[in-house]
C-alpha cells in the first residue's frame, strides 16, 4: 500500500496527538520501522528496511556513503514520510499521529543546524516551548541540558560565535532538552576534537541507561565502544543485524593453526584433516608469520580455519584431531573478526555483480584490536 | 498554540538582531517622513494624510516581500527546517506562527508613523477627521498581510530569499496590475481580472470607504496563500 498526502496532511492529519496503540509502554518497543520504501525520483534511497528497537538499546546505524542511512533517520524522525510501510516512535504513527511520535523523540541532524543569532540559553528554552514543556519544567530542563553538555560556560553567547565542537553540543543539547524517550543521533562526534569526543562518548551511554537510541556514525571503533545493536545498511536494505558480538560470531571466526607434519599444498594430509573437521569452511595454508615463531623452522606449516557463520567454538576439534593424528600443534588461536573486517565482509557481499576476494581486510587500527578483544 | 507563538516570538526578535530588520524600518520611515514633511505638512492645505497613506501602500510593494523573503527560504538554505519540522508543530503551525511574526515585525513598522497623526492633530486649525485615517492604516493592514502572505508562499518555496523576493514582488505587481492586462486578454478572462485587482481597493480605502467585500477579499485571498504555503511545507516530507 503507498502512502499518499492529502490535504489534510498540511494540518498534521487528523490523529494530531490523539491515536495511541494500546499495550504496557515498557513492553512495546520504542521504534519501530516496519518495511519502509523511499525514493526521490528514479533514485531508490531505500528498499523495504525494517527494525525494532526495545526500551534502552543504544543501536547503532552503520553504512556506507548513500546506502540511505541519513533517508531511513529522517523517516523516523518524522523529516520525511515513507513512500509506502510506517514508522512507530513509542507507539505513534509518524504519519497519522505525528505530534505524538515527534513529542517523545529528540533529532540530532547531521549538519546540527542551528539559528546563529540566537544566544545558546534562549535556544535551548525555545525548544522546550517548542516541544510545549509546562512552563514550571521548562528552566530546569534548560539548567540540566547545559550542564549535561557542558555548555554552562557558553549559555550568553551567541551560537553563531561558537566553535564547532560547541555548536555541536548545542544541537546535542537542543536534542535532549525536552526529555524525550527517544534520541536519534545522526553523527555526533562529528568535528569534535578527541577529548571532546571521549565526553561525548560518555554522555551518549550515559543518556542511555534511560533512553532508546538511535546513532548513525561512519566511525566503525565508536559504534562498536557504544552500541549494544549494530545495524548495517547497504543499498537501502538492512544487510545485518544485532550485538556486535552476534555480529562478528556470525559473519564466522577464523582459527590459526601452526602444526608440523606436511607441507602446504593441494595432497596434503593436514589440508585434509582439517576439511574433514565440523563446521569448517574452509582452510588455507600460509606461510609461517616472521612475527609467529622460530623463522623458518622446519616441517611447521600455518593454517588459517574458517569456521562456517555462526558455528560454535571448534578449537577443541582442531586438538582432537590433532592429537589422534599424532600432529605436533604449537599454536591454536581463534581470530574473531573485528566490527571492520564484518563491515567490509557485509559490503562485500551486498554488491552482487562484483565478487570481491574472500580474505577480509587484515591489519586494523590499534584501537580496534583492543576493542575486539 | 504555544509553539506557533513560540515561532512567531523567535520569528520577530530575529528581525531586530539581523540588520536587516533596522534597515527595513529606517528606510520605510526615512521615505515617508520626506513625504510626511514635503507633501502633508504644508500650510495652507487640508489635514489629510492621503498622500502618506499612497507612498506607504507603495513602499510596500519591496518592503513586504523584503520581511517575508527569510521566513522559510532561510530555514530551507540552513537546514534548521529540520528541526523545525521534526518538532511537534505541523506545516500550518510553523506558517502561521512565521507569518504572525512578519505581521508583528510590520506592525511594529507602522507604528512610529503615528507620530505623523499626532503631528498633524496638533498643527491642523480644524479638528481631524479620523475616518480616512483609520481607513487608511486598515488598508495598509490588510495590504501588507496579503504581501506577507504571498511572500510566506513564495518563501516556502525556494532555498533562495532573492528568488522569494522576486517570486513575491512579481505576484504582488501582477494582483495590482491585472485590470491594465485584461485589454489584452480575452473577454472571459476580464472578469476575473478586475476582480482580483487590488489598486482598485486600495482607492476606495483611500476616500476612507470600509467596504466588507474589499476587507475579506484581502483576509480570504491571504489565508490561500497561507495555504498553500503550509501544504508546500508539508509536500517536503512527502517528496
Amino acid at each position: 500500500m503507498r502512502n499518499e498526502p492529502t490535504l489534510l496532511s498540511a494540518f498534521g492529519g487528523l490523529g494530531w496527538g490523539v491515536r495511541f496503540t494500546e499495550g504496557a509502554a515498557w513492553r512495546r518497543p520504542m521504534v519501530n520501522v516496519q518495511d519502509v520504501y523511499k525514493s526521490f525520483g528514479s533514485v531508490h534511497a531505500v528498499n523495504g528496511v525494517s527494525f525494532e528497537l526495545r526500551p534502552g538499546q543504544i543501536a547503532g546505524l552503520l553504512g556506507p556513503n548513500g546506502a540511505g542511512k541519513t533517508t531511513t533517520i529522517r523517516m523516523i524522525a518524522g523529516f520525511l514520510y515513507p513512500d509506502s510501510g510506517r514508522v512507530m516512535v513509542g507507539g505513534h504513527d509518524t504519519m497519522d499521529s505525528p505530534a505524538g511520535a515527534r513529542r517523545r523523540m529528540g533529532y540530532l541532524p547531521e549538519s546540527t543546524p542551528l539559528y546563529p543569532e540566537m544566544k545558546v540559553r534562549e535556544y535551548l528554552h525555545y525548544r522546550t516551548r517548542l516541544f510545549g514543556m509546562a512552563r514550571a519544567f521548562r528552566r530546569k530542563a534548560v539548567d540540566f541540558a547545559l550542564e549535561r553538555c557542558w555548555l554552562t560556560n557558553v549559555a550568553s553567547q551567541r551560537v553563531g560565535t561558537l566553535s564547532k565542537g560547541y555548536k555541536q553540543r548545542v544541537g546535542l543539547g537542543a536534542a535532549l532538552v525536552h526529555n524525550p524517550q527517544v534520541l536519534i543521533l545522526d553523527e555526533p562526534t562529528n568535528g569534535l576534537d578527541p577529548t571532546q569526543i571521549r565526553e561525548t562518548r560518555e554522555l551518549i551511554r550515559d543518556l542511555a541507561k534511560e533512553r532508546t537510541m538511535l546513532l548513525c556514525s561512519h566511525i566503525l571503533p565508536e559504534v562498536e565502544r557504544l552500541c549494544d545493536r549494530i545495524i548495517i545498511l547497504a543499498g537501502g536494505t538492512v544487510r545485518a543485524d544485532g550485538s556486535p558480538a552476534d555480529l562478528t560470531r556470525l559473519r564466522g571466526a577464523k582459527y590459526v593453526v601452526q602444526a608440523r607434519e606436511g607441507k602446504l599444498g593441494e595432497s596434503d594430509r593436514l589440508l585434509k584433516l582439517w576439511q574433514s573437521l565440523p563446521h569448517v569452511e574452509d582452510v588455507q595454508g600460509r606461510k609461517p608469520s616472521p612475527t609467529a615463531g622460530i623463522l623458518g623452522s622446519p616441517g611447521w606449516t600455518e593454517w588459517v580455519i574458517g569456521a562456517k557463520p555462526g558455528a560454535p567454538d571448534i578449537r577443541e576439534h582442531i586438538w582432537n584431531a590433532a592429537a589422534q593424528g599424532g600432529i605436533a600443534l604449537r599454536e591454536l588461536r581463534a581470530e574473531t573478526p573485528t566490527l571492520e573486517s564484518v563491515f567490509m565482509r557485509v559490503l562485500e557481499e551486498a554488491e552482487e555483480n562484483a565478487p570481491a576476494p574472500a580474505a577480509p581486510k587484515a591489519p586494523l587500527a590499534p584501537e580496534h584490536k583492543e576493542a575486539a578483544a | 498554540m504555544i509553539s506557533v507563538l513560540t515561532i512567531a516570538r523567535r520569528e520577530l526578535s530575529s528581525y531586530f538582531r539581523t540588520p536587516s530588520g533596522w534597515v527595513i524600518i529606517a528606510l520605510f520611515l526615512l521615505l515617508t517622513g520626506l513625504v510626511f514633511g514635503r507633501f502633508v505638512l504644508v500650510p495652507g492645505r487640508p489635514a489629510s494624510l492621503r498622500d502618506f497613506f499612497a507612498v506607504s501602500g507603495w513602499l510596500l510593494l519591496p518592503v513586504a516581500p523584503a520581511i517575508s523573503m527569510r521566513l522559510l527560504a532561510e530555514e530551507l538554505r540552513s537546514g534548521t527546517i529540520e528541526t523545525l519540522l521534526t518538532a511537534p508543530v505541523s506545516g500550518a503551525g510553523v506558517v502561521i506562527g512565521k507569518f504572525i511574526g512578519a505581521l508583528t515585525f510590520l506592525i511594529g513598522m507602522l507604528a512610529p508613523t503615528g507620530v505623523y497623526v499626532l503631528i498633524l492633530e496638533r498643527t491642523a486649525t480644524l479638528p481631524l477627521d479620523m475616518g480616512p485615517i483609520l481607513s487608511g492604516y486598515l488598508c495598509l493592514l490588510l495590504t501588507g498581510s496579503l504581501y506577507l502572505a504571498i511572500g510566506t508562499l513564495a518563501s516556502s518555496l525556494t532555498p533562495n530569499a532573492t528568488l522569494a523576493f522576486l517570486m513575491s514582488l512579481f505576484t504582488i505587481l501582477a494582483l495590482m496590475l491585472a485590470p491594465a492586462a485584461a485589454e489584452f486578454l480575452p473577454v472571459a478572462a476580464r472578469p476575473v481580472l478586475f476582480a482580483v485587482s487590488v489598486s482598485d481597493r486600495i482607492a476606495d480605502f483611500a476616500k476612507g470607504v470600509i467596504d466588507t467585500s474589499h476587507v475579506v477579499f484581502f483576509v480570504t485571498l491571504a489565508v490561500w496563500f497561507l495555504v498553500l504555503a503550509a501544504c508546500a511545507l508539508e509536500l517536503r516530507r512527502w517528496r
